[in-house]
């Protein structure tokens, strides 16, 4: 299992900004190691975020996106108190899931 | 006299010195207790010289936000502008004390990574940070953005109060703790270190000899050094040669009251008058702005709300302490720079 996400979201005028630091390898599949085998593809494909139940960001992702990914949104109608729920998903089927407080 | 001779004397001044001043009446005095303890501010790797005090991890996430995030990133992960202070270190380095990334190669190294003593954080965030005004921060902020930065780092849990008292358990639990050796050189010759640094007291051989030099480009290669210093604080800027680089106009400069409040309120640490380093360069601001009237009321707002996006994606902090006549002077003084 990997280390977990963290996340920080923060509450203004009724717009929630939410900062997410996932911890990921994101091996593109491209690169070989010492003795020249290529070291296996290992990235996240799906993101989803969702608040009260609602999913408010979907992402599709590829091994474009750089090792240990830093994402950030905003949505809107989110209140301090509320919890946000992060999750990802990688080629390898590895889940996380962790959740995040709006102050 | 060479060099290594002066350096010699030089040392051995400084160890006389205590007998010095009495056996030679005349010639200065001793320190006073309140001017060595003014003096004496480091923090040791045995933790002398560090004051009482403690921090939660959630405290220091508190100040970290509002002053430290906005260059380091929300997680300490931001690579924006300095390398990232968090990152690259695993549960097997805590383990260990070495951290495997280092030896391995190949990856960014993070301060996490490479940092082998914990004062050495504890101290540096204390005299160095924040960039546009060190030194104010308190020690129990300073304790508790160590905890957050070590929290981040997942070297201590999140309900983690860090204080004078345990800062010997963390360092314990440091991933790059047995990591440091003096053991080297720069390059290695023959599986031996190139140099070794021996102070040699007594017959030390012939008189070292410079037997090769940088070329020039090489020496020059990073431009005039001066125009680069990282200026902050009203105790350093007096003392700085700015007029060396335009002797003519500088008089006029330095007379300007703008001038002597963008020294004094830190302007200069991320903006140089003429190269972009931080911040654009005061010339860039001015020629962005001539000719527009509207400019200096709008910059005096945006100095004091912050902001970002115009000059790039580093932010500027914003400045709401600063006097409305202040800010404006300021702000005139940059509009005319060139």
């Amino acid at each position: 299992m990997a280390d977990p996400m963290r996340i920080r979201a923060v509450a203004r005028d009724g717009v929630v900004n939410v900062r997410v630091l996932m911890s990921h390898e994101m091996e593109t599949g491209q690169r070989k190691d010492a003795s020249g085998k290529l070291v296996p593809a290992h990235f996240i494909r799906n993101v989803t975020a969702t608040h009260q139940g609602k999913t408010v960001l979907t992402a599709l992702w590829g091994p474009a996106v750089a090792k240990n990914p830093y994402l950030e949104f905003e949505f809107k109608g989110g209140q301090k108190g509320e919890k946000i729920i992060v999750t990802w998903e990688d080629n390898k089927g590895d889940k996380r899931s962790d959740e995040g407080v709006i102050n | 006299m060479s060099r290594w001779n002066k350096a010699l004397c030089a040392m051995a001044l400084v160890l006389a010195a205590n007998q010095a001043w009495a056996q030679h009446s005349g010639i200065g005095r001793a320190a006073t207790p309140a001017e060595i303890a003014a003096w004496d501010t480091d923090v040791r790797g045995d933790f002398k010289g560090l004051p009482p005090g403690s921090g939660s991890v959630s405290h220091g996430e508190v100040v970290w936000e509002a002053k430290c995030a906005s260059c380091h990133g929300s997680f300490g992960e931001s690579n924006q502008f300095f390398p990232p202070l968090i990152g690259g270190v695993t549960a097997e380095d805590i383990r260990t004390g070495r951290v495997a990334g280092l030896a391995k190669g190949g990856e960014q190294r993070s301060t996490v990574m490479k940092l082998s003593k914990i004062s050495t954080l504890w101290d540096y965030i204390n005299r160095a940070m924040p960039w546009q005004a060190p030194k104010t921060l308190t020690a129990d902020e300073v304790y508790a953005l160590t905890a957050y930065i070590l929290h981040q780092g997942n070297i201590v849990p999140g309900s983690f109060v860090l204080s004078d008292k345990n800062m010997a358990e963390v360092q314990a639990r440091l991933p790059n703790r047995n990591g440091m050796t003096r053991k080297h050189g720069l390059w290695e010759t023959r599986g031996k270190p190139d140099v070794k640094a021996v102070a040699c007291m007594r017959n030390c051989g012939p008189e070292p000899r410079i037997t090769s030099q940088l070329p020039d480009h090489a020496a020059g290669s990073h431009g005039d050094l001066v125009e680069q210093y990282r200026l902050f604080g009203p105790v350093r800027m007096a003392a700085l040669p700015v007029a060396s680089a335009v002797p003519a106009a500088a008089p006029a400069v330095v007379s300007d009251p703008g001038r002597s409040l963008a020294d004094k309120n830190g302007c200069l640490a991320c903006h140089a008058p003429k190269q972009r380093t931080i911040g654009p360069a005061l010339a860039e601001i001015a020629s962005k702005y001539r000719g527009d009237s509207g400019a200096e009321s709008r910059l005096v707002a945006k100095v004091r709300a912050g902001g970002q996006g115009v000059w790039g994606t580093t932010p500027m902090p914003p400045f709401q302490n600063l006097q409305e006549q202040d800010l404006r002077a300021m702000v005139q003084w940059i509009l005319k720079a060139e």
